[in-house]
């Protein structure tokens, strides 16, 4: 028994357009949701064109271009949104791109999650599809791929079109608070001690997170309840939630400790999640929203230290023994739908020296969407601003420079963050699936 | 003077908060007095954190959650903040019988029904209404330290009966704040250099009307070193300096929380005791485990029952907070007796019987404990021992050994009447071999009211009266 993808319209006047175009085979991304019982696909877009000309010949993607991709769009997805997979329109036979695209799944499976804070659970699907379209005969042929299982191999899927798939979806979201303290270590840092720092204060907060009790609409919910709790089916529902939390029990490090200084974050997120129209349970309401808060900050802060990083570092190289206190702003969420009429929102992170032109340049490139500013929702968390003169210990607060680069511009982002993961990716190749 | 080892029902349910409270600061350098200043601004936060509409509270094993500083909110919503605080009882989904073995339904007697409990854990609201600012990422680089732990909250208060949930909830927000300045004591106090303490909160049970009290303990420190704050507390609670009340081993056991023992804790309690013509209750001061045969794994049936009333009396003093020391075993004892010179080496291992006098050598060896001997010359003279057992239960409040024939058996005190010389015998029977089941040893005498014709009339029997240290 295959799975079933179930599909907006939309994305087959999408498909089609790719084939109409002429300037050779085209890939790009799946975005929807998976449950158990079937898979819903909600947008797709194409990979964005690379600057310099590839080398190899046109006609397989570029493999690491099509990962990075992936990576960016998922930073743009909120909660019960992910990558479903990849597409190719190529009239190369199916049968011999069925490798290629096997190998893109995994590496986009393997990249996307060892960014993740969260462990994924047992009963999340590890199906992922591959679409490959023809452009002259139109035909499509679907399979998909058990990222869990290193010899999985393609088992026939069905690819359905239906309109309205994802209309009336429910959401649930909430403002969540941020307030960590961490040490640096005892030595002199670099921006890559704050990254490593960071990450295990945020996987803290993330573990908090996770065992939060979670109220929905001011109840705490049976894990089996279903969200909609008796109401009519396919009627669109907005829910508000709220996350109670208690400090781990496990104690680490306790008592005085030296330390190199102190990084902090503090603020709000506001996190959301889609949910399904088909009965879905607040369990998994619960699940996705908070996957999608802590994605959601470290998302920001990683974006944050990427900067720092391409920038050389406000702190590279200046005086360690008189003490000095930055301050950095993340940036802050905004929202554009995914259709004018539907709940179903894409996300991107605008830093406080950029106008909405940027948001809407890199939903393009990202996302193929034409957004104007006029469909921005951008009044779900106001941008973050640096307080002179805090009552602090000794203050010396001096606000980091606006960061004058060119930010995420697909192309710069490329340079800084291959670099990055250049043993990465390359490791994801050697163990090729 | 007779302490009353459980809270009475006359009064309503007792609150108590638990949770962990994270307390993390930058400290910029060692120097005291940066380090109190910052350690004070820390708990500046703390109180704040608690004082603020995100402060909740959850009701254990129910769905009842209060949001105590947003004018007493409520969820579920059925409940609403001027119902009386026993309501939140009904919502409580909890096994009612303790796997003790609480006494059944049928035979409740007034003693059983102790105060009940709502147990509460303190957490915090993650969630608020936006939009809010996104946020700041903050970052100071210098050699210095940082200071993290975890302070573990305990407040406790006892509602009035009636009272109304608002009420009884704001007076526990109040207990909270002023928990966490007793914390910034303790902590001030005890923080030097780079050690740090951390402020244990312990309650205590002190005799009505005073009731439940709750003292921040540095965590660690043993009570010898803790003198002068025990000396003042007696004097602030008008308590008598040779008991003691606030040895950590004094903390006040909740009631169905089990022991990590297994042991029965004064089982004598849920009995109804006898009521003589103008006669009076004298009963042992305090704490005990209940020892008997079997258990342990030592099957001592037919030959421990003296080594099971030592260990008795052990446990009271350990109890108590006079001794650290555990409970002996049956060949800790028996080594004890060849230390002191009364037995010889092979009597290690043997199953050989003791009488009072090794308990009252075993007693001093091990513990220090002195103890008086009495002797009856027959048992029917027992009967006239009541102002000699009723003056020990009230001096000192020890459990008596008493053996004599080829019995061994612990009385834990006596009902006397002074004119008419009645007399009933509180006892404890080490020679029950069946499991730690409170219903089985009440219903079947093992703790049980005897009267004279208990005693062999005409054996003669020696009683060791153990007697307390005269110190707080």
């Amino acid at each position: 028994m295959g799975r079933t993808y179930i599909v907006e319209d939309v994305v087959e006047g999408y498909l089609t357009k790719q084939c109409e175009q002429t300037a050779g085979p085209v890939s790009g991304l799946l975005i929807g949701q998976s449950s158990t019982q079937r898979e819903y696909v909600v947008t797709a877009t194409r990979t964005p064109q690379r600057e310099e000309s590839t080398a190899s010949g046109g006609n397989s993607p570029d493999k690491e271009w099509v990962t990075e991709h992936a990576r960016q769009v998922s930073r743009m997805l909120p909660g019960g949104l992910s990558v479903l997979g990849v597409f190719i329109v190529t009239d190369t036979d199916a049968k011999d791109t069925l490798t290629t695209l096997r190998q893109l799944v995994f590496a986009v499976e393997n990249l996307i999650s060892s960014e993740r804070l969260w462990t994924s659970a047992e009963d999340d699907v590890s199906d992922r599809v591959v679409l490959h379209v023809n452009p002259k005969t139109r035909k499509t042929l679907c399979r998909t791929f058990d990222v869990k299982d290193p010899k999985s191999v393609a088992k026939p899927a069905d690819w359905k079109y239906q309109s309205g798939v994802c209309s009336s979806w429910s959401t649930v979201s909430c403002c969540v608070s941020v307030d960590v303290l961490l040490p640096l270590p005892d030595n002199p840092t670099a921006t890559e001690d704050t990254a490593k720092c960071l990450k295990e204060g945020l996987r803290g907060w993330a573990h908090q997170l996770e065992s939060a009790v979670c109220l929905i609409d001011g109840r705490r919910l049976a894990a089996d309840a279903e969200l909609a709790g008796g109401q009519k089916r396919n009627v669109r529902q907005t829910y508000s939630a709220q996350l109670l939390i208690t400090p781990d029990e496990r104690r680490l490090a306790e008592g005085v400790q030296r330390c190199g200084g102190s990084v902090s974050v503090s603020g709000a997120v506001y996190s959301t999640a889609y949910l399904h129209s088909n009965k879905p349970k607040a369990r998994q309401a619960e699940k996705l929203l908070k996957r999608d808060a802590v994605s959601t900050l470290t998302t920001r802060a990683q974006m944050l230290l990427e900067e720092l990083l391409t920038s050389g570092g406000a702190s590279e190289g200046s005086s360690r023994d008189e003490h000095q206190r930055e301050q950095f702003c993340l940036p802050h969420r905004v929202f554009c739908p995914v259709e004018a009429s539907g709940p179903v929102c894409v996300c991107d992170y605008r830093f406080s020296d950029e106008g909405l032109s940027e948001v809407i340049d890199r939903l393009k490139e990202m996302l193929d969407m034409d957004a104007a500013e006029k469909d921005l929702d951008i009044r779900r968390e106001t941008p973050a601003e640096v307080l002179e003169g805090d009552a602090a210990d000794e203050p010396t607060v001096e606000t980091a420079e606006a960061l004058q680069s060119k930010r995420n511009y697909f192309g710069a982002a490329m340079a800084t963050t291959v670099a990055l993961l250049a043993t990465a990716a390359s490791m994801l190749y050697l163990n090729d699936v | 003077m007779v302490v009353s080892d459980s809270l009475s029902s006359d009064r309503g349910t007792i609150l108590r908060v638990r949770g962990p409270l994270e307390f993390k600061c930058h400290l910029v350098s060692t120097d005291a007095r940066h380090m109190l200043k910052v350690i004070s601004r820390t708990f500046e936060t703390l109180k704040s954190q608690v004082k603020s509409e995100s402060c909740v509270l959850t009701v254990c094993d129910s769905p009842v959650i209060i949001w105590p500083n947003k004018d007493v909110y409520i969820t579920p919503q059925e409940i609403t903040p001027n119902a009386p605080c026993d309501d939140i009882l009904k919502w409580i989904q909890s096994d009612e019988q303790d796997p003790a073995g609480l006494r059944s339904a049928k035979k409740k007697s007034k003693k059983s029904s102790a105060a009940s409990v709502i147990n509460l854990r303190l957490m915090m609201e993650a969630t608020k209404t936006g939009p809010l600012s996104a946020p700041i990422l903050s970052r100071t680089v210098q050699k210095s330290h940082f200071l993290s732990t975890t302070f573990p909250v305990d407040c406790v208060v006892r509602t009035t009966v009636n009272e109304t949930i608002k009420d009884a909830f704001e007076r526990l927000l109040k207990a909270l704040t002023h928990q966490l300045c007793e914390m910034e004591k303790v902590t001030l106090q005890h923080t030097k250099g780079t050690t740090l303490l951390v402020p244990e909160p312990l309650h205590f049970l002190l005799p009505e009307p005073k009731g439940l009290v709750t003292v921040v303990y540095p965590a660690g420190v043993p009570d010898s070193q803790l003198e002068a704050q025990r000396k003042e507390l007696h004097q602030q609670f008008e308590l008598p300096d040779d008991w003691p009340y606030f040895r950590r081993a004094n903390t006040y056991h909740f009631p169905n929380e089990p022991y990590k023992d297994g042991y029965l804790r004064n089982p004598h309690l849920v009995l109804t005791h006898p009521t003589l013509d103008n006669g009076k209750v004298y009963l042992v001061q305090g704490t005990y485990s209940y020892h008997h045969y079997m258990q342990d794994h030592t099957d001592d049936n037919g030959w421990g029952c003296a080594y099971r009333s030592l260990q008795t009396i052990c446990s009271w003093f350990q109890q108590q907070g006079y001794v650290e020391r555990a409970v002996p075993s049956h060949k800790e004892t028996q080594q004890a007796l060849v230390d002191v010179g009364d037995k010889k080496a092979s009597f290690v291992g043997s199953r050989q019987w003791i009488g009072s006098i090794e308990v009252q050598a075993v007693l001093n060896q091990l513990l220090g404990v002195t103890s008086k001997i009495m002797f009856v010359s027959q048992g029917s003279e027992l009967a006239s021992k009541g102002r000699e057992l009723a003056n020990h239960f009230l001096t000192e409040g020890t459990p008596i050994m008493i053996g004599g024939g080829v019995l061994a058996h612990t009385i834990l005190g006596v009902a006397w009447s002074e004119t008419s010389g009645q007399i009933r015998y509180l006892i404890l029977d080490p020679h029950y071999t069946g499991a730690e089941d409170l219903q089985v040893v009440t219903d079947k005498g093992w703790c049980g009211w005897k009267g004279t014709d208990f005693w062999d009339q005409t054996a003669y029997y020696n009683l060791c009266l153990p007697l307390r240290p005269k110190v707080f």
